[in-house]
Formats: C-alpha cells, structure tokens, sequence
C-alpha cells in the first residue's frame, strides 16, 4: 500500500526535494534561493505554454522518458526485485538517448552520446551494490532488506562509499554533469524539449530522486532511522559536492567509474564473501 | 522416433544436393518452403517423445563416416596445396597421423553411437525454426545480382542437416568427422564470391577451424589411453573425484574455437564478406551454437573443477572484451559479428558454471539468440541488397527510406539487451545465481565479467539505434516495397520472438527447465507462476513483463505511430547558425590500441585452460 502512495506520489515528492534542494544551495553560495514550491510553479508555467516541437517522434521520447521513469520507480515500490528495478532504469535512458539523437542538432546528439557514457561508468557500480545489499541480507527482495536485522551499511562501507561516488552520475550533479553541461551543450539531452514536452523531461528528473535516494535508503537495512540520517546525509553531500566541484570530462568519468569506484566495490564484496565463509 | 530423426538429418542433406542438382527456381523455393513444417513436426515429435533415446547404428556407417573423414581431410590438404597455405596443408596431415592413431587406437565399445536428449531436440527445432526460414530468404536474395544461387541454398540447405547431425551423435569419432564437415561447409560458403578476400577469409576460417579439429584429436588420444571409452554418454559415467582433465581441456579448446572466442574471432569476422544470408546461418542457428552445445554436453563432468573457473574466466573475459570492441566498428555486419562473440563467451561461461539454473541460463540464451540474430542478419540482408546499405554513417536517414527495416532492427536490438526479452533474462538470473555461489570466491570476478559485459552491450545496442534514426528530417516516410518471401521471414521472426517474450515465464520453467534437467540431472530453481518468473527468492512479474513490452513496443514503433497534431514544428538550435553543424557519434576509436594487449591476454587465457585446466603440467 505504501509503496502504491509513494509511486503515485513520487513526482510531487522528488518536486519537494528539488526545490529544498535549490534552496540550500542557494544557501551554500549565500544566495536567499526560489521559494521551496518554486518547481510546481514552474510546473504551471510550462504547462501553460505554446506546445512546440522538432518533430513528433522527438517530443514523444519526452514522454516516454518521463513514463518510463515512473514506470522503474513503481517498479522499485512495488516489486520485489531490486535487480529488475534497476535493469528498469535502462529503458528510460533508452528513450531519452533515442530523443536526443533523433534531432538535427549537435547538442542534443552530444548530450546523447555522454549519457550513454554515464550508463556505462555507474551501472555496474549500482550492480554491484546490488549484489553486495543481497550478499549480506540474503535476499535481492526490497522487503526482505528492508526487514532485515542485520544493517547494509556496516558490511559495506566501501560500496556505500562507491554509490555517494556514482549519485552525481545518475543525477548529472557536478563534477559528473557532463551529459547536462549547461555551459558546453546547453542541456544537452533536453535542450530541444520546450512547454509540456519539456515538463515531461523535468518531471522525469524530479522521479529520478526519489528513485536514487531510496536506494540510498536501502543501506539502513531495518533501521529506518539510520536510513533517514543516511538520505539526509547523501542530499546534503551531494548538494555539497555539487557546488564546491568544477565539471570533468567524460573520460575522467570513466576513469574514475572503472579504475577506483568498481575495484573498490569488488573489494568490498570480496570482504564480505570470505568473512561469510 | 528413429525414422523421424533420420529424416531430420537426411532430408535437408538430400534437399541440398536436389536443389545443386537440379537448378531450378521452382525445385529450391518448394523444398526451402516445404522443410519448414516437416523439419518444425519432426523436431516437436522428437522433443515430446519418450527420451533419452539411443539408437545402435551398422558397422558400415562407422567405416563410411571413417572413409569419409579421410576423404575431408584430403580435401582439406588439396585446398592447402591449392592455396598454397602451407599451413593448411601442416594441419591436415597432422590431423591425418592423428586420426590414423585414433583409430588404431580406439577399442570396441558397444555404446549407442547416436543418443538423442532433450538437448538434442531442441537444438532441431532451433534448426528448424530459426535455420530453414534462412533457406526461404537466401532463395530470394540470392537473386539479387549474385551467381550459383542453387548450389549456394543448396550448401545453406545442407549445412542444416550436418547440424542436426552433429547434435545427435554420441560418439565423439564421429563428433569430429562432423566438426570439420561443419568448417568445410563454412569455408566452402565464406568463399562463395570466389574474390581475393573471401579466399582469404575462407583460408582463415579453415586453419582456425582446423585446430578445433586437432584439439578434438588430442582429446580422443587421451580419452582412449586415460579412460578407454570415447563416448559422451560413458564420460559422465566416469569418477569425477579422479579422473584427469586432460581430454577435456582440449575439447574445451575446440568449444572456445568453434565459438570464435578471443583470440580466434578472426574467422567468425571475416564471414562477413560473405552474401549476408550465410552470416545469418552461422551465427544463428547453426556452427557458432556448437560450442555452447559442447561446453553443456561436457559440463556434467567439468562443473567445479579448475578447468571450469578457467573457462568462466576466459569467456567471461571474451563477453566484456568482445563488447568493447564491438563499439568501435562501423560496418553493421561486424558490429552484430562482435556480439555475437561476446554473447557466445555469457553463454559458454553459463554452461561452464554448469549448476542446473546456469545450465538454464545458457540454453535460453541459445534459443533467444538464435531468434535475434537471424532476424538482425536477415534485416542487414535487406539493408544491403535493397537500400545499398552496409555502414553505419549511411545509416543516418534510415527512417525515411526503409521505416520497416529500421523497426525491425529496432526489435532485433530490443530483445538483445532489454528487460523483458530472453536475452535479458537470462542476464539477470546468471547475476542472481552468481550471487548465490558468492561463498566461493572466484564468484565475485563473474558477477563483476556479467555486470559490466552486459552494460557494453547495452551501451553498444543503444549507440547503433541512435545513430540510425539521428538526423532525420521526418519530411515524408514511405515505406518501400520488398520481396514477400524478406517480409514473411521477417514477420516470422517477429511473432516468435513477441510470443517467446509474452509466455518467456512458462517457456523457460517448462521448455528450458526440462531440458536443463535432462543435462544436469537435477532440477533448476526457476519455476512459472501463471505468467510470472520465480527464481529461486526473486519474481519477475507478469505485469512488469507486460509493462517493459508495452514501454518498448511503444518506443519502437513511436516513428510510425506517434504523430501530434495541433503542435507547431520548429527547427532546432543551432546557437544562431545558419548551417547547422552536424555532430558524429562517438567512434571509440582509442578502444584499438588496446588490442593487441587485450589479445595477449586472451591467449594467456587460453594457455591456462589448456595448460593448467588440462592439468597438462
């Protein structure tokens, strides 16, 4: 039942987080910042626009990039899988890259290539988390780690540490906003995307939060508390991180993904599957 | 039963040589049409029948197939001479003084020659559905400006009925005999156009080919001398516990060269300069599928020993590697070629792993594969003969010119990487069962080679969908006409594939289930819940099936369907430009220089499951 309400709330949800997020780092720089409803007004104002387009195909991968989202976030809420949730994720990338490179417009098309990078450099970690979660709760269930006594995140340290690496990735927060890079590609993916179209987009990306930072909350195992204090931590360092970094390139990315994020994850497991024995 | 197997083997060798014989239009298009629902009846009949079945065969047989060894062989000496490959000629004699040993060798043993599983069965009905509709459309498209069409279906035609063959036998004298009739058909069929690169390539083909060749030869010398039987069937009798591993590292070596692992994918590649209907039979449904089917036929004996975590490793290693490069090439046909290396190494590293899920995992994936591959050759057949395209750059305004190709490529792509299809599937139970073994440590390198192959192949898949719906105008989309016989095996594909993916949970708890029980002897933990797949504590529900189907049928067929009135176009921007710069895709270019390294390695990897898996020193 729980899980029904937050998947049918997860818009307005991620649109809350997005705006408190706007605002502390508005804080961060010493700046006052919108309102916290500032994302719903928006909301309203996109809405209300003259509905404009590249062409058909284009404004409905929009739509099917925002669908496609909630549809994996439902997945997350009401499956039992937490593989399947994340092999979900995969087809949201589908439909935005699909967009992106179906317009006439280096931009969108190079925005389009960098995402597929950021596939490439945070889905084995986020895997890999996903076994290490089932390595020491027994279960890939979403139930049984959320029931289980033992607590994630004092097993596994290092993937904790892995996943705070990769959330900028799946978020395009600096120093990895490389698909996004407002000041290089203009957006990127979503550049050509305007009004509803757009909203579409936006609204995706407000999902996207809640999906990362219930996986976050995965690490305090039954420990709801705990997990609170790990999400509210991880929004606040991230926001942090955010604002204190400059952008990499994508091969830096890369770099950083393979060469320390996954042996630091396998080093983890590999830990935990010997101590198990 | 036995009269149905014999005509599932016999026929399409017959049908072949009618087709060579008579050269005629009629004659080939009838026979192609009429094998798929007698080869189809046969092989269901066989599946539901009361198996395993062992058939004794005459002693005469047994001297044919030894006459007829010697015969290939020859020819394989004349085709060295002939091509002045001094290599060539080396092995074959090599292979000759073998043979001759193993002969002298080999003691009477009155085992079944022919043994017929459920494994066996389906490998016929994957050659029936998925390998004869190849036969219907390479009739067609030979038409296209190409020469011999008869004696070219002829050989396709056959080439099915050596692979039936080849799946059923339980002697592994014969297994060779087959092994090197399958190189032949492939090198006789990668030299069809006769030019001075397909004889290239097919030279290629055959020395790589024949060392698979020589590999099975060592093995049968070992096997005699070590445990003197040199059946399938009375090697999963032996005592594990104390056996020697020799024999089968080096039937390991023939599995990884028959399946074009690194460093030998040369001459899987090089069947590109083929007519595009003989990549699809290779990779489909016939050659390529022997090493997974050998890799299950040993794995009841080789699961959990060195030899195993070598293979896992090696393959492993393949899928990854494989898939990287497969991002920096830009011909269509190599990009499908380097896939199939890499699928081919998840497939062998399930077999090696060889629990009765990972059994599972490595069948399905030959099924799914099988369908998704010969689908995808078939549409780079269309692509090449009807639109003139073979490079992915000319791939950019695909919409407009070929809008059903392009869908069904889509499709063919879809269901290589994407929840909910086989491929997929398959994907995520190896992580799941991986997981399960992690206890043992070496697991955690094959969860880490699985994660991190299939996001490559997901990466690689979405590039090429990019790249070729990317820059289109949507100015006016025609669909062009095409041949009845490239539609009906497109759409035969299609509804297969769509069927297999609907009701994918009872097909793979009851088809693949029985068959991995019949491998392994025990059963798997995957089970069928109505429409949904349990696996061991995990589901993946019907509604998440139906809803990834729905989300990706929708994204597939979007350039046709979706169109929204009433919302004005505009152009895109182009930061006040008036020509709008075009951008090109990633090329991955730098990915090349690695390669040498990374085929290094790939060769050490391969020295190691012979040398150390062998227990050669």
């Amino acid at each position: 039942m729980i899980g029904i309400l937050l998947t049918l709330f997860s818009p307005i949800i991620g649109g809350f987080i997005y705006g408190f997020e706007r605002i502390v780092k508005a804080r961060m720089q010493s700046r006052q910042g919108p309102p916290l409803l500032q994302p719903f007004y928006d909301f309203v104002k996109l809405m209300n626009k003259r509905p404009m387009m590249v062409h058909s195909f284009h404004a409905s991968m929009g739509i099917m990039y925002f669908i496609s989202t909630w549809f994996a976030m439902a997945v997350l809420m009401m499956g039992n899988d937490l593989l399947i949730a994340i092999f979900f994720h995969v087809i949201s990338v589908l439909a935005l890259a699909m967009g992106a490179f179906s317009v006439r417009s280096a931009y969108s098309i190079i925005g389009a290539m960098r995402e597929l990078i950021h596939l490439a450099s945070y889905e084995p970690v986020v895997i890999l988390m996903v076994v290490a979660l089932y390595l020491v709760t027994g279960s890939f269930d979403i139930a049984v780690i959320l029931t289980s006594d033992v607590v994630p995140l004092y097993s596994l340290p290092l993937v904790f540490i892995t996943f705070l690496g990769v959330i900028p990735m799946l978020l395009h927060k600096s120093p990895f906003d490389i698909a996004e890079a407002h000041q290089e590609i203009c957006g990127g993916p979503d550049i050509e995307y305007s009004g509803p179209f757009y909203e579409a987009v936006y609204t995706a990306r407000w999902i996207e939060y809640v999906y990362v930072y219930f996986l976050v909350f995965l690490f305090g195992g039954s420990n709801y508390f705990l997990g609170a204090v790990l999400v509210i931590f991880t929004f606040f360092f991230i926001n942090a991180v955010d604002n204190s970094t400059a952008r990499l390139d994508y091969k830096k990315m890369l770099k950083f993904a393979w060469f320390i994020l996954i042996p630091l994850s396998i080093l983890n497991i590999f830990f935990v599957a010997l101590g198990g024995n | 039963m036995e009269s149905l197997i014999i005509l599932s083997i016999a026929f399409p060798i017959i049908a072949g040589f009618a087709m060579y014989l008579f050269k005629s239009d009629w004659v080939t298009f009838a026979l192609s049409c009429i094998m798929l629902p007698i080869l189809t009846f046969a092989a269901f009949s066989i599946y539901d029948a009361d198996l395993p079945l062992f058939i004794h065969t005459p002693a005469l047989l047994n001297t044919f197939i030894i006459v007829f060894d010697f015969g290939l062989l020859a020819y394989f000496l004349w085709l060295g001479y002939l091509r002045k490959s001094l290599l060539v000629s080396i092995l074959a004699v090599l292979q000759f003084v073998l043979l001759i040993i193993v002969i002298y060798m080999a003691p009477q043993v009155d085992t079944a020659n022919i043994y017929v599983d459920k494994l066996t069965a389906m490998m016929y009905l994957l050659v029936a559905i998925v390998g004869t509709p190849i036969a219907i459309f390479s009739a067609k498209y030979m038409d296209y400006d190409e020469e011999n069409k008869h004696t070219f279906v002829g050989i396709v035609v056959g080439f099915l009925g050596v692979m039936n063959f080849i799946v059923s036998v339980n002697n592994i004298e014969w297994f060779f005999a087959l092994f090197e009739t399958t190189t032949l058909a492939s090198v006789i069929m990668i030299g069809f156009r006769g030019d001075k690169e397909a004889i290239k390539n097919s030279t290629l083909a055959l020395w790589m080919n024949q060392i698979g060749g020589v590999a099975i030869l060592f093995a049968l010398i070992l096997m005699i001398k070590d445990f003197g039987v040199y059946h399938f069937t009375d090697l999963w009798i032996l005592d594990r516990e104390t056996i020697s591993m020799a024999a089968f590292g080096f039937l390991s070596i023939a599995a990884l060269i028959k399946g074009a692992q690194l460093p030998f994918h040369k001459w899987l590649l090089g069947a590109m300069v083929a007519p595009t209907p003989v990549s699809a039979i290779l990779h489909s449904a016939t050659m390529v599928k022997i090493a997974p089917y050998l890799l299950l036929r040993l794995s009841p004996v080789i699961h959990d020993t060195l030899l195993s975590k070598l293979l896992i490793l090696t393959t492993g290693f393949v899928f990854v590697v494989a898939a990287v490069f497969a991002l920096t090439q830009d011909n269509f046909k190599r990009i499908l070629a380097y896939s199939t290396i890499s699928l081919l190494g998840l497939m062998m590293l399930a077999a090696s792993v060889g629990t009765p899920t990972a059994v599972s995992v490595s069948i399905m994936l030959i099924i799914f594969h099988g369908f998704a591959k010969g689908f995808l050759f078939i549409q780079a057949g269309v692509l090449e003969k009807i639109f003139k395209i073979k490079y992915l750059k000319d791939m950019g305004q695909l919409l407009e010119i070929a809008p059903l190709t392009l869908m069904f490529i889509f499709f063919g792509f879809l269901n290589m990487t994407f929840i909910p299809f086989g491929s997929f599937v398959g994907k995520w139970i190896m992580i799941e069962e991986a997981s399960g073994l992690l206890s043992q440590g070496s697991s955690v390198l094959l969860i880490a080679l699985v994660a991190i192959g299939g996001v490559f192949l997901s990466v690689l898949y979405i590039k090429v969908l990019g790249i070729s719906i990317k820059h289109h105008r949507f100015s006016e989309i025609k669909i062009a006409p095409q041949p009845k016989s490239f539609l009906f095996v497109a759409i035969w594909y299609y509804l297969w594939l769509m069927a297999i993916t609907i009701f994918i949970a009872p097909f793979i708890a009851n088809f693949v289930g029985s068959i991995s029980l019949a491998v392994t002897g025990s059963p798997d933990k995957i089970h069928a819940d109505g429409l949904s797949l349990i696996v061991g504590n995990s589901t993946l529900y019907f509604w998440q099936i139906l809803g990834a189907l729905t989300l990706l049928l929708f994204i597939h067929i979007a350039p046709l369907v979706f169109k929204f009135k009433n919302v004005d176009q505009m152009h895109p921007y182009n930061c006040g430009e008036v020509t709008p710069r075009e951008a090109e895709s990633y090329d991955f270019n730098f990915i090349g220089r690695y390669e040498n390294r990374l085929n290094m390695i790939a060769i050490t990897l391969f020295l190691f499951v012979l040398v150390l898996g062998g227990q050669l020193l």
